[in-house]
């Protein structure tokens, strides 16, 4: 069992997601693990949260998928970010920066 | 922008959902190939992968599940499931669908056919700028219809228009036919207006072409030879042809000049008697009341303070020093006319279209009680599907929205069938209104009292929805406060709350209720109707056939008429079943009056107001009306010097208990008009009514019309009393009268039964529809009371068979039930009884002369309510009788 199970609010999730295509396309198992390796496991993802994620994102025009190899040659759903996901991945950034520098600040100051 | 990808997602999971829930099976497989694969390379076996794997992706259809409840238009996708188990319920309980739909459909069919109506005639508000400032003068006689007609003579209109301060334009606008021909224009009828020069300026309403009247066209004594046009008469005859400005026409044999359209959908000043064409008024004074007024208030007066103002420039008018004594009665007043100004048939329908909408609207709400009943029954044995439903998982607003999907569904299917019973019922009743005096031939424009406007489905959806969640609302909550655990243990047996079962007898009873008040009032109507065709008419209404000659380009002079006349008369008596023949210058209940003042020769300074009626010979004897003194007209009387007949009423207002008869009685200002005419009474006749079925047959004098040289009405009246039905001579009375007035066309015949009947066109409206409701509403109350007990006796059937096991007799269990309904049906009368009073008196201050007083119509329809509600009870009571208590205990 991991030891710490953060529930992810869904907009921290979207966010990780984002974040975790920026650099590259990944399919739904890499992103997870993405997510696992750059939160030095804090965070575990599951796939009933992942794949709504995923899909709700798509819809909003966030990301792209395309069906492709995965590296021991199975097929698998890549995810890209567009322009708009991108966009989006600037604002969570910003919006996450000013929540948790005002919460930072609030925890000290108590 | 952002609702573009939101919408094509949409759509793809709409119509390619097959292809996306593919896709979505195929990514979630090959995440866990993938996961497998991961642990395998940890050295895990791959069957221990595997599981391992599954174990981590947490069940492939939940997650699948929680994707599709994620994507655009998860919400459509329930809505869908939820429509789609509603009608798979439905269709598995045709009876209960098919009479649940005809109840809505009737319900609602009804609400909308009376709405349609009452839109139509009362609620388009006039296409003219600030309608709610205009209003209409009207002029009201004691005795004549409500509120009044509109039109004024020149000095009223004079009056009126220097001695007011409330209104910010007086505008003249008479409304009347008018023949219109053209060069390549057939003659044709036109309905239209002669209006003041400030007409359009002052409603706002502009042209669409050329140019409108305007003061400058309206003079003294005369007007410009100008018309305008409407918009739809411009497309229906001339084809938006441009030209159409500047075209000679012929209005009435004059000619005038086109110069004008109005602007697109000005009707004039009503919608259901809409006009096409205009001209100039001519100012100046005139014998008749031609002058049409409407008036515009100043902003910020109100209707109260015009009014006020109205009844003193009403003393004015009426005590001006040469008024009439006709006009000395008068009173004028204000309405408002932002819908219209009044009309025959807006006078005729708006107290019965009123009147109306409450009994529909009564008749939907007994609809929605009763298959709000029909759903909880059917609830209550469908509560172990629930109970499953709940442990499955399903959450309470889900099984909620679920029961309302049905009720809806079932309430917009009745819609859908409700508009097309209203389409036809609108057109049943259209042919009830159009037989109505003064409506015939009148310029109705009926497709606006049939046709359902955007208004007309807003307020059909609105109540079908309304409907839906009404009768839809206590089944949906029983449903939703399903316990599993107690209701999947009982379900197969008891299982029915107290407060529930309490809750249907309620239902049932205010059925019973609702339809009392229903069938009370249409006992009343009907009643009120059955009166007014009995009533003592002083003539003879049956096998009487009416002829109207038209004599307006006959060219005949008086000797020449009175020979042809007489003639006629003689062969017309001697078709065979016939009895007598004669003519008058009107007949009774016919519509238009002559009136006049009346003195006695030793009374001058008396006057009463008298009626008449010019009649030939043998009019007395066809009509059926018994001479109480004196003689009837005879052609000896044509030499002689002027002669009448006077009815009771006449001889007591003017000769009080002297004789009448060999008296002189002297007329003047007949109908109107100045002049006098001085008459030897040589009959008395006894009451007849005159031309209103509900008031008492007024003075009436019938001057020999032989002897008058009367050929100056345009159409006369043959009477003939016939031996058999009336219809069959009809023939016959056409080629007789055809072969001796060759050039006097026969306008219309009608029997004197139907004549009578067009004048109570709103009584027979509201008799027909009420009793129609009444028992349209005691049926839906038997099938309420029916679907409730038959459930109740499904449900008891292990209770009747323990009771008959120890003993009950057949009789016993039947008395039960029977007991049980009529409970039920006197609770709802108890309930509807002081309702049913109340609906009385509320429809006696609507219709006057309703004869409310008697209890008759309430204990009538209590009692058919319990007869009704026996014979519903005495079905299901039946079965009860027959269950076998062996079978019964079994069924455990």
């Amino acid at each position: 069992m991991p030891p710490d199970q953060t529930n992810l609010l869904q907009g921290t999730l979207d966010m990780m997601i984002l974040k975790s295509l920026a650099l590259t396309e990944m399919h739904g198992l890499g992103i997870a693990r993405r997510i696992e390796q750059i939160t030095k496991g804090t965070f575990q993802v599951k796939p009933g949260s992942l794949f709504p994620s995923l899909h709700r994102m798509e819809e909003e025009g966030w990301l792209t998928s395309t069906w492709g190899e995965s590296e021991n040659n199975r097929r698998a759903k890549y995810y890209k970010l567009t322009g708009s996901g991108r966009r989006q991945l600037e604002t969570e950034t910003k919006r996450w920066g000013r929540i948790s520098l005002a919460i930072a600040r609030a925890l000290e100051t108590s | 922008m952002r609702a573009l990808p939101h919408l094509t997602s949409f759509l793809r999971n709409l119509f390619r959902r097959k292809q996306a829930d593919q896709d979505l099976d195929e990514e979630v497989r090959s995440y866990v190939a993938l996961l497998t694969e991961e642990k395998i390379a940890v050295g895990m076996s791959r069957e221990q992968a595997r599981r391992q794997a599954r174990i981590e992706l947490g069940g492939l259809e939940q997650v699948k599940e929680q994707v599709r409840d994620n994507r655009a238009g998860a919400w459509f996708d329930s809505l869908l499931l939820d429509v789609r188990y509603a009608l798979r319920m439905l269709r598995k309980a045709p009876g209960f669908t098919t009479v649940a739909v005809l109840t809505l459909a009737l319900g609602i069919g009804a609400n909308t056919a009376i709405f349609t109506m009452t839109n139509g005639l009362m609620l388009h508000t006039l296409p003219v700028r600030d309608p709610g400032q205009i209003v209409e003068l009207l002029h009201h006689y004691p005795g004549e219809p409500e509120p009044g007609f509109n039109g004024f003579s020149w000095d009223a209109y004079q009056t009126i228009r220097e001695g007011n301060h409330v209104f910010s334009d007086l505008i003249v606008g008479a409304v009347n036919f008018f023949t219109v021909s053209a060069d390549n224009l057939q003659p044709q009828t036109v309905f239209g207006g002669a209006v003041g020069g400030t007409f359009f300026q002052a409603l706002g309403v502009r042209a669409a072409a050329g140019r409108l009247i305007g003061p400058e066209d309206v003079y003294m004594g005369d007007h410009a030879p100008v018309a305008v046009v409407s918009w739809s008469f411009w497309k229906s005859r001339f084809d938006f042809d441009p030209r159409v400005i500047g075209k000679k026409i012929v209005i009435d044999d004059a000619p005038v000049t086109i110069v004008g359209v109005a602007q697109r959908g000005f009707y004039g000043l009503s919608y259901e008697a809409q006009q096409d064409i205009w001209w100039p008024i001519s100012l100046g004074p005139s014998p008749g009341w031609g002058f049409g007024l409407l008036a515009r208030l100043k902003p910020g007066v109100s209707l109260e303070q015009a009014r006020a103002e109205m009844a003193v420039l009403s003393q004015t008018v009426v005590n001006a020093p040469d008024a009439g004594p006709f006009v000395r009665q008068m009173k004028l007043r204000i309405e408002p006319a932002a819908n219209g100004v009044t009309t025959p048939l807006s006078q005729m329908l708006s107290t019965p279209l009123t009147v109306l909408m409450a009994t529909v609207g009564l008749l939907l709400l007994l609809a929605c009680a009763n298959l709000a009943g029909l759903l909880l029954a059917r609830g209550a044995s469908r509560q172990h599907e629930m109970a499953v439903r709940a442990c499955l998982g399903a959450p309470r607003a889900r099984l909620l929205r679920q029961t309302l999907t049905e009720s809806l569904l079932l309430s917009l299917v009745g819609c859908a069938v409700g508009i097309f019973v209203a389409y036809f019922a609108a057109h049943a009743l259209i042919r009830v209104f159009a037989s109505g005096r003064f409506i015939v031939g009148a310029p109705v424009h009926f497709e606006a009292l049939t046709n359902p406007d955007a208004h007309v489905l807003l307020f059909t959806l609105a109540i079908a929805l309304l409907t839906g969640l009404l009768c839809g609302a206590a089944p949906a909550m029983s449903a939703s406060n399903t316990i599993p655990a107690s209701a999947l243990q009982q379900a197969s047996r008891i299982g029915e709350s107290k407060s529930r079962r309490l809750f249907g007898k309620g239902l049932v009873a205010s059925q019973v209720a609702l339809s009392l008040v229903l069938m009370s009032s249409a006992g009343l109507f009907v009643e009120d109707l059955r009166q007014l065709r009995n009533l003592n008419l002083g003539f003879e209404r049956n096998k009487l056939l009416l002829v109207t000659l038209d004599f307006a380009h006959g060219g005949y002079d008086a000797a020449h008429f009175s020979r042809l006349s007489q003639e006629l008369v003689m062969r017309l008596d001697a078709i065979p079943g016939v009895n007598s023949a004669t003519f008058s210058n009107m007949s009774p209940m016919e519509g238009p009056a002559a009136s006049s003042f009346a003195s006695a020769e030793d009374h001058p300074e008396k006057q009463t107001q008298v009626f008449i009626n010019y009649v030939a010979p043998a009019y007395f004897e066809t009509y059926g009306t018994p001479f109480l003194a004196g003689r009837d007209f005879s052609a000896r009387d044509q030499a002689g010097s002027s002669v009448a007949i006077i009815n009771e009423t006449a001889a007591r207002d003017c000769f009080g208990n002297e004789n009448p008869i060999g008296r002189h009685i002297t007329l003047s200002h007949i109908t109107l008009t100045k002049g006098e005419r001085t008459y030897e009474v040589v009959g008395v006749v006894r009451d007849a009514k005159y031309n209103d079925l509900e008031q008492a047959a007024p003075p009436t004098i019938y001057p020999d019309l032989l002897q008058q040289g009367y050929v100056g009405s345009q159409h006369s009246q043959l009477a003939i009393r016939t031996r058999t039905d009336p219809g069959g001579i009809v023939g016959a009375v056409r080629q007789t009268e055809a072969s001796v007035l060759k050039t006097v066309p026969i306008v219309r015949t009608i029997t004197m039964n139907e004549q009578i009947d067009s004048t109570i066109v709103p009584q027979r409206l509201i008799a027909m529809l009420s009793a129609a409701f009444g028992a349209l509403a005691a049926l839906l109350a038997a099938i309420g009371l029916y679907g409730l007990l038959a459930f109740t006796i499904a449900r008891r059937t292990h209770e009747i068979g323990v009771r008959m096991a120890l003993g009950a007799a057949a009789t016993d269990v039947m008395r039960i039930v029977l007991r049980g309904a009529l409970w039920m049906v006197c609770a709802g009368l108890a309930i509807g009884a002081p309702l049913a009073f109340w609906g009385k008196r509320v429809a006696a201050s609507l219709i006057p002369g309703l004869p409310a007083a008697s209890p008759l119509p309430i204990a009538v329809a209590a009692a058919i309510m319990i007869a009704v509600g026996l014979i519903a009870a005495y079905l299901p009571a039946r079965r009860a009788m027959r269950v076998d208590p062996m079978v019964a205990l079994r069924h455990e």
